[in-house]
């Protein structure tokens, strides 16, 4: 490996390439919330060109293998980069973009083939590749190993027939990774493969799921014996489990900042949208929305120090990472749901009737309607609390029905159970 | 318990959980309880001045006198000792003799400092308190009147709540004068102070009630300057709350292992019921909650050792949170442990007990929230 720059040089290069490259971001702009992002391939161009340029100037990939289009250098120059950007905007590829450079491409760097890897990664880090996870099905949600779509061997290919859901902007991907069964003789989590999947070949029709807030970022897939060349299987065949483990602690936090670098909240700094609510419900001094006001203050100091004791007890308890990490997934799942409950307790009227353009009534709503989102995806309330409970408090695990017998039969004993007296 | 503690800190825990098992055990604890046990005076002080040499009571004070503990960050040292005492459920004004250390050390005379503060440090008398009136108000001067009579202040009525007041040599004692918020060091023995001890929910302590009765209160026991004991309160309210708040953690620590340990033991319906998933999401919640607490505990810690600009607002946050979940934790206890519960024989009932009343000591969760709304300015 070549000498990496010195950080304190490479901060003064990052910066001087971002002043004379990217525009300043515009601080006055609040993050989207689920049901306001983007919805149409289109709108995607000119960030993909963005990602682009980011690419070729060699600030894409920091800490991603050399050989493979990343830049081969360490997590600390990827911090340092993140740091020094993040007064800029950088490119905007919304949920696939996320999944892309998140979960799916550590996965793929850790299990993917030499031949695997340097044919996607240079696209994916140019922005010519984006990926999403067609992982959950309609009937295996929490129980993630329950995979129903099936994948046969045929030549030189393998052919997919099944359905995929919760698949965030599946609409502008242009890969899918998706896990399939590849053996039903095998147990559960023995059979399973995964395949990277192009969006747009035939058979795959994608489809929005309307949600809860009247938005459509989620989608559902149908593959109807879709052909992908035996080149695109990501691991080892029957293999897939092992990679789906990866995948998950990625998920969970284990292996992004996130917890760690939670931005720290003021205490003495009350986040003044929760005193305006309370002002127009004409609850200010109402001792009872005070104290709403000041638990979820609370709440948000208390998130900070949860992320720096997460990443203390990663470093130290000797604990399985993925245990600890659901100490924060769980902490976040419960925190959400109650915040906005509160939010609903201090407004009263503001929620429940606003005239048009009135946007805190709105805001409040759409929060009150996401509040669930981490609450159920990536691993629900209760398997983090599985999690908790099995993998740092040392708890026994509830007895199987299906550990060591072939899926198929399980599959048949299961249909039968609802008979059984 | 901080994953981050330092060698030094390891050897100061190592060295108190000695020092409380051969001196002050759970069992000689329980036998107090049950009054079975003595723990008499003599032994009493010899454990007192044993705990002064590890160092409970320095690192506050000026460094001459051992200040700022083995890290450069006292008060961080402090709730190391604080935790493991919590634990094992140790009586005594530890929390109060610190924050009057630390009140001495800020605002003491040089009489003061001279006089007093060396033997509080070297544990051979102690300090109590006085903050609360008996219905818990933890403002400052509730429950004390005080008036200018012979060239001091007189001073009369009830301070309650004082955690082992009997035991006290000295007493801190804010009131409200004419002035405004005025603080004295008086002995416990002065004419017109009586110490008495009520019945209460904790078993290992004594939550004391003060009565003054024309309480003469020289200028020369005023800590601070009359008037002008705003800052200070604060100040000491937030060192209460991080050492509270450090017992309390260590306490909820110790009975939610005693139930966890129970749930892999207790067998039902031919399994362990800590395999059932009605136990198990609920020990998990309890857990993320006791991992909350030392969370905040730690937070707080750092930010009013550093004296942030949020600090007093960082101990009110950890308070709340940290009682709430004390409380939480107890009866999520209660209820896994079912029918043994009930037994006074049983240790949770001790826990119960003493989590319940931290919750509340130094200012409830819903008080502290109150308090967090006022500062900063809602």
């Amino acid at each position: 490996m070549s000498a990496a720059p010195d950080l304190e040089s490479y901060r003064r290069q990052a910066r001087d390439w971002l002043a004379a490259n990217l525009e300043a971001k515009d601080p006055g702009k609040a993050a989207d919330l689920r049901g306001g992002g983007r919805e149409c391939a289109e709108d995607y161009r000119p960030e993909r060109a963005l990602q682009k340029r980011l690419h070729e100037a060699g600030y894409a990939g920091i800490d991603w293998p050399a050989e493979y289009g990343g830049q081969g250098l360490t997590a600390e120059h990827a911090r340092v980069f993140a740091e020094e950007a993040l007064h800029y905007r950088l490119p905007d590829l919304g949920h696939a973009g996320g999944t892309t450079y998140g979960p799916v491409g550590k996965t793929l760097v850790r299990h993917g083939s030499p031949a695997f890897l340097a044919r996607h990664l240079p696209r994916i880090l140019a922005g010519d590749e984006l990926f999403v996870q067609l992982f959950s099905e309609p009937s295996a949600g929490s129980d993630m190993a329950g995979i129903m779509t099936r994948a046969e061997r045929d030549g030189d290919a393998w052919v997919l027939t099944g359905s995929k859901i919760w698949t965030s902007g599946a609409h502008y991907a242009d890969y899918g990774m998706c896990l399939a069964r590849t053996d039903w003789d095998a147990p559960k989590h023995r059979g399973l493969t995964w395949f990277a999947v192009p969006m747009r070949a035939r058979g795959v029709s994608i489809h929005p799921i309307r949600e809860i807030t009247g938005g459509a970022e989620f989608c559902q897939e149908f593959l109807d014996e879709v052909r992908v060349s035996a080149d695109e299987v990501i691991g080892e065949v029957d293999q897939g489990w092992s990679v789906a483990q990866t995948m998950l602690l990625v998920e969970r936090g284990a292996g992004r900042d996130d917890p760690v670098n939670m931005p720290a909240v003021e205490p003495h700094r009350i986040d003044p949208f929760l005193l305006r609510l309370a002002k127009a419900a004409g609850r200010d001094q109402d001792p009872v929305a005070r104290q709403a006001i000041a638990k979820i203050h609370a709440a948000e100091w208390a998130r900070a120090q949860i992320g720096i004791r997460v990443g203390g007890l990663m470093r130290t308890s000797g604990r399985p990472p993925g245990g600890i990490a659901s100490y924060w997934k769980l902490s976040e799942g419960l925190r959400a749901p109650e915040r906005a409950r509160l939010l609903m307790e201090i407004g009263q009227g503001v929620p429940l009737a606003w005239d048009p353009g009135d946007e805190d009534g709105e805001h409040i709503v759409r929060e009150y309607l996401n509040s669930r989102v981490w609450s159920i995806a990536g691993g629900s309330n209760e398997m983090q609390r599985n999690a908790i409970g099995e993998q740092v408090l040392g708890l026994p695990r509830e007895p199987s029905f299906d550990k060591g017998r072939p899926f198929s039969e399980v599959l048949r004993s299961a249909r039968e159970w609802t008979t059984q007296d | 318990m901080d994953p981050d503690l330092s060698h030094d800190q390891r050897l100061l825990l190592e060295a108190t959980e000695n020092l409380i098992r051969s001196s002050l055990s759970p069992e000689v604890v329980r036998s107090l309880v049950d009054g079975t046990g003595e723990f008499p005076s003599s032994a009493r002080s010899a454990y007192w001045s044993r705990g002064a040499e590890l160092g409970w009571f320095a690192f506050l004070a000026p460094e001459e006198l051992g200040g700022g503990g083995v890290s450069g960050r006292g008060l961080c040292d402090a709730a190391v000792f604080a935790e493991l005492r919590g634990r094992h459920l140790q009586p005594g004004c530890f929390v109060d003799t610190n924050v009057t250390v630390a009140a001495l050390t800020r605002e003491g005379t040089a009489g003061q400092r001279s006089e007093i503060l060396p033997d509080l440090v070297a544990g051979a008398s102690s300090a109590a308190w006085a903050m609360a009136d008996p219905a818990g108000d933890w403002s400052g001067g509730a429950g004390l009147e005080c008036l200018p009579a012979g060239g001091g202040y007189r001073l009369s009525g009830l301070k309650g709540l004082v955690v082992d007041a009997h035991l006290a040599d000295w007493l801190l004692v804010t009131a409200e004068a004419p002035e405004g918020p005025t603080q004295f060091l008086l002995p416990s023995s002065a004419p017109g102070i009586a110490v008495e001890m009520l019945d209460g929910l904790d078993l290992t302590r004594s939550l004391c009630r003060i009565r003054f009765e024309s309480v003469q209160a020289g200028l020369s026991a005023v800590v601070g300057t009359p008037g002008g004991a705003g800052p200070a309160i604060d100040a000491q309210l937030q060192t209460a709350c991080v050492l509270g708040g450090a017992e309390t953690v260590g306490a909820m620590q110790h009975l939610f292992d005693m139930s966890v340990r129970y749930s892999k033991d207790r067998i039902a319906f031919g399994r362990p019921i800590g395999s059932f998933q009605a136990l198990k999401h609920q020990l998990a919640d309890t857990s993320l909650a006791v991992e909350t607490s030392h969370a905040c505990l730690a937070g707080a810690a750092r930010a009013v050792e550093a004296a942030d600009e949020g600090a007093a607002e960082a101990a009110s946050l950890a308070k709340s949170l940290i009682g709430d979940a004390a409380v939480e934790v107890a009866h999520k206890s209660w209820q896994l442990f079912g029918g043994i519960s009930y037994t006074w024989e049983h240790d949770f009932h001790l826990y119960l007990r003493r989590l319940t009343a931290d919750a509340s000591l130094y200012g409830s969760p819903t008080w502290h929230r109150e308090r967090v709304c006022r500062l900063a300015g809602v």
